[in-house]
């Protein structure tokens, strides 16, 4: 007995604490997204809009009225409300959209992948812009490089990104015709490209439509050039001070010392050693921006989540809001252990 | 340093390449865009939505059995309907109908998919079944009611005499479209009378089929070549969600939409002075309003209700933002219907305000709390009603948010928004304003203003409604509703109304045939546009 135990002994020692953690990130994952339910469910329920009215008039008689109150099932007292919910969240039923009349999966699978293009395109954007001026920024403190780098920046950071897409819109549509208004696409080129993953432009050059393609870029150019600006801001001004802050350890001394190029120094010694916090940085101004943007959303009437999500908040068409923050905590959560795996393969310490 | 320039250079290649691109095309002239606001669109089954946007696309998806021309809503012309008589008694309609229509499905439309609709509407008994209901057709009757004696001829039979135009003018209604049965039949789930699938589906015969709808960004429309009153010249209708005002506008400035919708105030006054821009308003069946409710002891003073007139800033307000919003108007039944009367006895007076309430017994004035909803014009309207009440010692507490629910449920002091009804004839407006059966709030009539104004409406006025509806003669009508309409601005009413309202479009003059209809079913058949 005691020599079989003791043989079975390491492996179980092995795999317990793999199994223990897994455990432990499961029950946090489903805590937080059970507290995000139940938070968005008792806000969503004080907003002051009523999904009823929203759907029979506002001239309706009482008796059309009770019809759909019940319904829509808001007759049942709020736990039972939410309960209900929940056991359908466990079958994968997110239930149908008040307003949309699609069932609420369905209509996230088509507003996500509009979102994700967009935040993929600004994202990238701002990491290829933002990093190397906020580097530059650091290591020519003071001279023009920085200067421009800092006007870069506060005006990315203070002025609203609305203001820029209505000037853009302004400036490139309505003056110049650089650009369109906007949609994802021309209006007559709606529905000719079709799946498979969602992503407008990389759907058509499955389908070799190069005209669609054309005009999806040309779409996407002025919302992901806004978002991107923006994000470039956020990400210069922390790249500059994590780059200060590296400048100013004594490794740098060293490494200087014993003759290291200045650009070894700076892209090796010092970006190195940067790159696990400037990783967090851009993790949270991706999700940031794949929350939705609402407002640049609704500037160029691009048809993501941010705009879907607002829509269901002012007209409390709760299975709608409900399905769109749990998938907003979703990726939150999946940004954050990606970002968690990757921290191991650049920190050592973290191992 | 390298990287930098490099950088910069990518950059700049871009914004020549993105300015390279010749300029984006503009609408081809054999389709129609239209920029709308569709964040109030619930759906698109005819019997189940209330809604000016989706009705206006069911409408041209489906046909009903008799319709109004835009520029005449009260002669009823003939549609799925080529004829049909009114019995002698007066309850009974026969209705002959055309032989040569067909579904989009391709299945032949005959009086029993007119006799399924009608049913449908009724026993459904969501919002818009009032346009049957309200002659007293019930889930019940409505079997024995509302029959198809063979393919191409439909029975419908009234318990009571009701003038015969106004269940006409129901019978064009949105709400009465008539949808392919068989096809309905096929796409019950869980005995919902089709009412999942009709949500986002087409199961119509009207001159367009749907072939696109996502819900709060676009919709597609494609002609039916088969209709019956021959093909339409739009060979797609385009309806893009666009909830700003100002993106419509440099849209439609810019040739990429043909007609903006719900535009605010400023944009169509920027859009006025554009010659190749048509602004069109189209008059609704309703009114801008001001609600006092009786249950506060201050507001039952007739006097009181009668200074509330003097603080409307009539003509302030229609040359500012009422200029494409409304049209001054102090009494109750709309222009261009029967017994409507040119006069507005009222002007902007707030000394005379001042005086009303000292008679009223309030000379220093009192205080009330005022809800209005945030949206332009109806909160212009409060604010300045607000400012003009301070001038005459009323100090109005001016709340804005979404306060129907508690107006619904007489939770407030003053309330003020615009109503619209679709049946067009003084009786839509005047079976809500002045009838009110039972004032007592148990009774919880909250579909009739009269009762959320708490305003026990006068016998003799709410007789003389009954009376007028029922009436078969057109000039006996006429001179009812003329004495109801003097009658309901001499008894004070505490349903204030300052303006008719009208619904503004704003149009490229290429566009041609395009009217907006009053009761919301706009027509896209004969809309052409220039080369």
């Amino acid at each position: 007995m005691t020599a079989t135990l003791s043989r079975a002994g390491p492996v179980r020692r092995a795999w317990l604490p793999v199994l223990r953690k897994l455990g432990t990130s499961l029950a946090v994952i489903s805590t937080t997204l059970l507290g995000l339910l139940v938070i968005t469910f008792v806000v969503g329920r004080m907003v002051p809009a009523d999904p009823v009215l929203a759907i029979v008039g506002d001239q309706a008689d009482q008796a059309a009225y009770d019809r759909v109150y019940e319904e829509l099932g808001l007759d049942q007292p709020l736990p039972v409300q939410f309960a209900r919910y929940l056991g359908d969240v466990l079958r994968l039923d997110f239930g149908v959209s008040h307003i949309t009349k699609n069932p609420v999966a369905l209509d996230l699978a088509r507003v996500f992948p509009a979102t994700l293009e967009l935040a993929t395109a600004a994202l990238i954007i701002g990491t290829l812009l933002g990093v190397p001026l906020g580097v530059l920024a650091a290591v020519h403190r003071g001279r023009w490089i920085d200067h421009i780098a800092r006007v870069v920046g506060l005006l990315g950071y203070s002025t609203p990104v609305f203001w820029f897409g209505m000037m853009a819109i302004l400036i490139f549509y309505a003056r110049l015709d650089w650009v369109p208004a906007g949609g994802r696409v021309e209006l007559y080129y709606e529905g000719i490209v079709e799946g498979p993953t969602g992503f407008l432009v990389l759907d058509a050059i499955l389908a070799g439509e190069w005209e669609v393609m054309r005009s999806a870029l040309m779409h996407m150019l002025m919302p992901a050039l806004i978002l991107g600006y923006a994000t470039t801001a956020y990400i210069s001004r922390m790249s500059r001070s994590f780059m200060l802050e590296q400048l100013h350890q004594e490794y740098i001394l060293t490494a200087q010392a014993k003759g290291a190029s200045r650009h070894a120094v700076i892209w090796k010694h010092a970006f190195g050693n940067m790159r696990v916090q400037l990783l967090t940085v851009i993790a949270l101004a991706y999700c940031g921006l794949l929350d939705g943007t609402v407002l640049v959303e609704t500037v160029f009437g691009w048809p993501g989540l941010g705009q879907y999500l607002t829509t269901a908040l002012f007209f409390a068409d709760m299975n709608a809001v409900l399905g769109a923050v749990l998938l907003i905590g979703l990726i939150s959560i999946g940004v954050n252990l990606l970002c968690d795996i990757v921290y191991r393969m650049l920190d050592p310490r973290t191992r | 340093m390298i990287r930098t320039t490099t950088l910069i250079g990518a950059a700049m290649a871009a914004l020549m390449a993105a300015q390279a691109l010749p300029a984006l095309a503009k609408t081809p002239s054999d389709q129609l865009v239209i920029g709308m606001d569709m964040s109030s669109m619930r759906g698109l089954d005819p019997q189940e939505l209330n809604q000016f946007e989706a009705a206006e696309i069911v409408a041209n998806l489906y046909d009903r059995l008799v319709t109004l021309p835009a520029d005449d809503i009260t002669r009823v012309e003939p549609m799925l309907a080529t004829s049909w008589t009114v019995s002698e008694d007066g309850k009974s309609f026969t209705f002959t109908l055309r032989d040569d229509v067909v579904f989009h499905s391709g299945n032949p439309l005959t009086a029993r998919d007119a006799e399924y609709s009608l049913r449908r509407l009724v026993k459904l008994g969501l919002a818009p079944a009032r346009d049957l209901t309200q002659w007293g057709l019930t889930a019940e009757n409505v079997d024995q009611m509302i029959r198809a004696t063979d393919d191409h001829t439909l029975v419908v039979e009234l318990p009571e005499v009701w003038n015969s135009d106004l269940v006409l003018y129901s019978l064009a209604s949105f709400s009465t479209s008539v949808v392919d049965s068989a096809l309905v039949e096929e796409n019950i789930q869980d005995g919902d009378s089709g009412r999942a699938f009709l949500q986002t589906a087409d199961a119509g015969s009207g001159p367009y089929t749907l072939r696109t709808w996502r819900a709060n960004d676009l919709l597609i429309a494609e002609a039916f070549e088969d209709y019956w009153g021959g093909a339409p010249a739009m060979t797609r209708v385009l309806l893009r969600h666009m909830p700003e005002s100002t993106a419509q506008r440099l849209q439609l400035e810019a040739g990429d939409i043909d007609i903006a919708t719900r535009l605010s105030s400023s944009d169509l006054d920027a859009l006025s002075g554009n010659p190749e821009i048509e602004i069109q308003t189209t008059p609704g069946v309703g009114f801008y309003y001001i609600a006092l409710n009786q249950e506060n002891e201050i507001l039952a003073n007739p006097k009181v209700r009668e200074a509330f007139r003097y603080l409307i800033d009539y003509d302030g307000l229609a040359n500012s933002v009422m200029r494409y919003y409304g049209r001054m108007q102090q009494t109750i039944v709309p222009a261009g219907m029967p017994g409507a009367l040119e006069e507005n006895p009222y002007s902007f007076d707030p000394a005379r305000a001042k005086e009303l309430i000292a008679e009223a017994g309030y000379p220093d004035g009192f205080t009330l709390t005022y809800y209005a909803t945030p949206v332009t014009p109806e909160y212009e309207i409060a604010q300045s009603i607000q400012a003009n009440a301070a001038d005459a010692g009323i100090t109005l507490d001016l709340q804005a948010g979404d306060h129907i629910g508690d107006f619904r449920e007489r939770n407030y002091e003053v309330f003020s928004a615009r109503t619209g009804e679709r049946l067009p004839d003084p009786h839509a407006v005047l079976q809500s304003y002045a009838q009110n059966p039972d004032n007592s709030r148990e009774a919880n009539l909250a579909g009739l203003m009269a009762w959320r104004a708490a305003w026990d409406v006068p016998a003799e006025l709410q007789d003389l409604v009954t009376q007028a509806a029922h009436e078969t003669d057109p000039a006996r009508r006429t001179e009812l509703y003329t004495t109801i309409n003097r009658m309901y601005l001499e008894s004070s009413s505490p349903l204030i109304t300052s303006f008719q309202r009208l619904d503004a479009r704003a149009l490229r003059g290429a566009v041609d045939g395009y009217q907006g209809h009053t009761t919301w079913i706009t027509s896209w058949h004969d809309v052409t546009k220039a080369e």
